[in-house]
């Protein structure tokens, strides 16, 4: 802050008022920063001269605590990597894990995951929105898109005991089948939803007060956003059309039939209606894998080296029981050397996981590209030379999770 | 174009528009619950407080084997052993400390007895730290409360990696069925009494 002596208080007085720049400390308490993001901006009048985002107020160490642990018992810390949509942090792990041992989901398995991880990107946008609007000051949006939340959690809760953590898929498959209450609940939703997406953009899609807050605002071309290593919708917002799931798909997405929607100016609206489209594609493929779904196994039943036998086979057979306590107290030793990335469309971007295995149990190192990390360093970018009240626009549009971003 | 655009304009249309729907919703019913009055009943399988699971002649079903707490990803399971008379294997102790617990159910899943369950019960906030120390006779308590008789075996069979997920039997196994949907749309919620799902458009009853 300013600290202006007398001698140049006089001086000012004398020559005529000076004027300084102000540097306000945004975060990490503030509440449209989306969790401990800091920001220090250097301000002239309401204008932001200068940007400077902290990060690493979560930082938890996650990275470093995998190494410790044996590939099931890390699981449970990619829930907290983006804690608003765990599934699909959970599918992007036991993903890179199966291809570095190289076993596949059997094709039951590989649908389930597929849902769930649509219905977290449907939660997950649910929530931005919700937020994003409410930043922006409109607040029915927040409670509608609560009221749709809370269906999908609910599912959640029902398919695996859990609604944030989910800790559900298994390297090598999923932990438990899905029930027809979950299909058939589900599908309700399906048919529900699209009525729903355009209940809030009857709130605000043509909204003045909103186009005049977003339209414009936090402008970034392709070029620079490919340059930036923008991924998912901030990137599409500015007309880029990458997406993992079309580029190296994975799961049952090459099953199915859906349009990435990409922008065109690059502004906070264009990434708006990006997502907004997008949770009409996730909810058009969540009814295709519901209508496709063939019976079959959910784990991979030829990989016993890696996967934790089923309950009944470990009180009943000597060799199952055997595998059961090698897999946890050591983690599959049969699991080959070598290193790997993978990466899957979460619902903020490109979510990578790079392993590199050693031959034991544990990975030997693990390394996270999370797409908040890359998009919070867009920030000064986006925010300087606006005034102060974009700067929560624009935190609100890049989406951003501090839990993943710190690590 | 330009015409429609500047009637918009000057008479709010997207903001009235915007006003309707908030005004239809006053005559819905609320989709909000009062909390502390109205709890929420967990649904089966859900991952909370810790219980240890009984014999039938009542004995703890752990044997102390230590799977639980090997793969416990946040260290709170400590269980000890010792010798017994006839070197059998005695579970001296076993103690979960329930505020480290990150409610992964990993220690279920990897214990080969059955013997360790996470129950419906939610609400644990206290006056004490110690009272989330849970020792094995609270936990064993935990079940009877939260967890007996059938209740008990269906958890098991139903949601820990039973056979069917990985071998044979996909008969039974559930798939879309449209004839289904169309005869069950809308009153999902009440299928099979308490397995009550959220259909959106009201409280859950
Ligand atoms: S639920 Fe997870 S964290 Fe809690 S005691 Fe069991 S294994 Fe440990
Ligand atoms: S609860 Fe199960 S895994 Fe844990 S010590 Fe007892 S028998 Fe072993």
């Amino acid at each position: 802050m300013s600290n202006i002596t007398m001698r140049e208080l006089k001086e000012d007085i004398r020559t005529g008022l000076k004027t300084k720049e102000l540097v306000l400390s945004m975060g990490p308490q503030h509440p449209s920063t989306h969790g401990v993001l800091r920001l220090v901006l250097e301000l002239d009048g309401e204008t932001v001269v200068k940007c400077t985002p902290y990060v690493g107020y979560l930082h938890r160490g996650t990275e470093k605590l995998c190494e410790h642990r044996t590939y099931l018992n890390a699981l449970p810390l990619s829930d907290r990597l983006d804690y608003i949509v765990s599934m699909a942090n959970n599918v992007g792990y036991v993903l890179a894990v199966e291809r570095l041992f190289g076993i596949e989901a059997p094709p039951r398995a590989k649908y389930i995951r597929t849902i769930v991880s649509e219905m977290a990107r449907l939660s997950g946008h649910l929530l931005w929105i919700a937020t994003h609007a409410l930043d922006i000051g409109a607040m029915t949006v927040f409670l509608y898109s609560f009221r749709e939340r809370e269906w999908l959690l609910d599912l959640f809760e029902h398919l695996c005991g859990a609604r944030l953590t989910t800790s559900y898929p298994r390297i090598g498959g999923v932990r438990n089948d899905v029930t027809e209450e979950f299909l058939d609940s589900l599908y309700e939703f399906t048919e529900e939803f699209p009525r729903r997406i355009e209940e809030y953009e009857t709130l605000i899609d043509q909204n003045r007060i909103w186009l005049q807050r977003t339209k414009g605002i936090g402008v970034i071309s392709a070029e620079e956003a490919i340059n930036w290593g923008l991924t998912g919708p901030v990137l599409r917002g500015s007309g880029v059309p990458y997406d993992v799931r079309k580029f190296a798909p994975y799961d049952a997405y090459p099953w199915v039939d859906f349009e990435v929607p990409v922008g065109k100016n690059g502004d906070v609206y264009d990434r708006y209606k990006v997502r907004m489209q997008e949770m009409r594609q996730s909810n058009r493929i969540i009814k295709q894998c519901i209508e496709r779904m063939p019976k079959g196994p959910v784990m991979a039943p030829d990989a016993p080296k890696f996967t934790l036998p089923p309950k009944e086979k470990v009180m009943s057979e000597m060799e199952s029981l055997i595998h059961q306590f090698v897999l946890i107290t050591k983690g599959p030793i049969a699991a080959p050397e070598g290193e790997i990335y993978s990466a899957i469309e979460a619902p903020k971007g490109e979510l990578g996981f790079y392993i590199v295995s050693d031959g034991t149990g544990r990975p030997y190192r693990l390394r996270l590209r999370s797409p908040s990390f890359v998009h919070a360093s867009v920030l000064p970018r986006l925010c300087e030379g606006h005034l102060v009240a974009d700067v929560i626009a624009n935190i609100g549009t890049i989406d951003i999770v501090l839990g993943e971003c710190d690590r | 174009m330009r015409l429609k655009e500047l009637i918009q304009k000057v008479l709010f249309i997207e903001i009235l528009k915007g006003m309707a729907l908030t005004l239809s919703r006053l005559f819905t019913r609320p989709v909000t619950r009062q909390y502390p009055e109205e709890k929420k009943q967990a649904l089966p399988g859900f991952r909370g407080l810790h219980a240890l699971a009984r014999r039938p002649d009542g004995t703890a079903r752990c044997v102390g084997c230590g799977l639980c707490a090997a793969i416990c990803p946040s260290e709170c399971i400590h269980v000890y052993t010792t010798e017994g008379p006839d070197h059998q294997k005695i579970v001296e102790r076993y103690e979960i400390e329930v505020l480290r617990c990150v409610y992964c159910a990993l220690c279920v899943e990897a214990c080969p007895f059955q013997a360790i369950a996470l129950t419906e019960h939610y609400e644990y906030a206290n006056y004490s730290r110690d009272d989330f120390y849970m020792t094995k006779e609270k936990l064993l308590e935990n079940w009877d409360k939260y967890m007996a008789g059938k209740k008990g075996e269906e958890y098991f069979k139903r949601f820990w990696h039973p056979l069917e997920n990985d071998f044979r039997e996909y008969e039974g196994q559930p798939i879309f069925d449209p004839e289904r949907y169309k005869r069950r749309k809308g009153k999902i919620r009440d299928i099979r009494g308490e397995w009550l799902i959220y259909n959106g458009n009201g409280r859950r009853q």
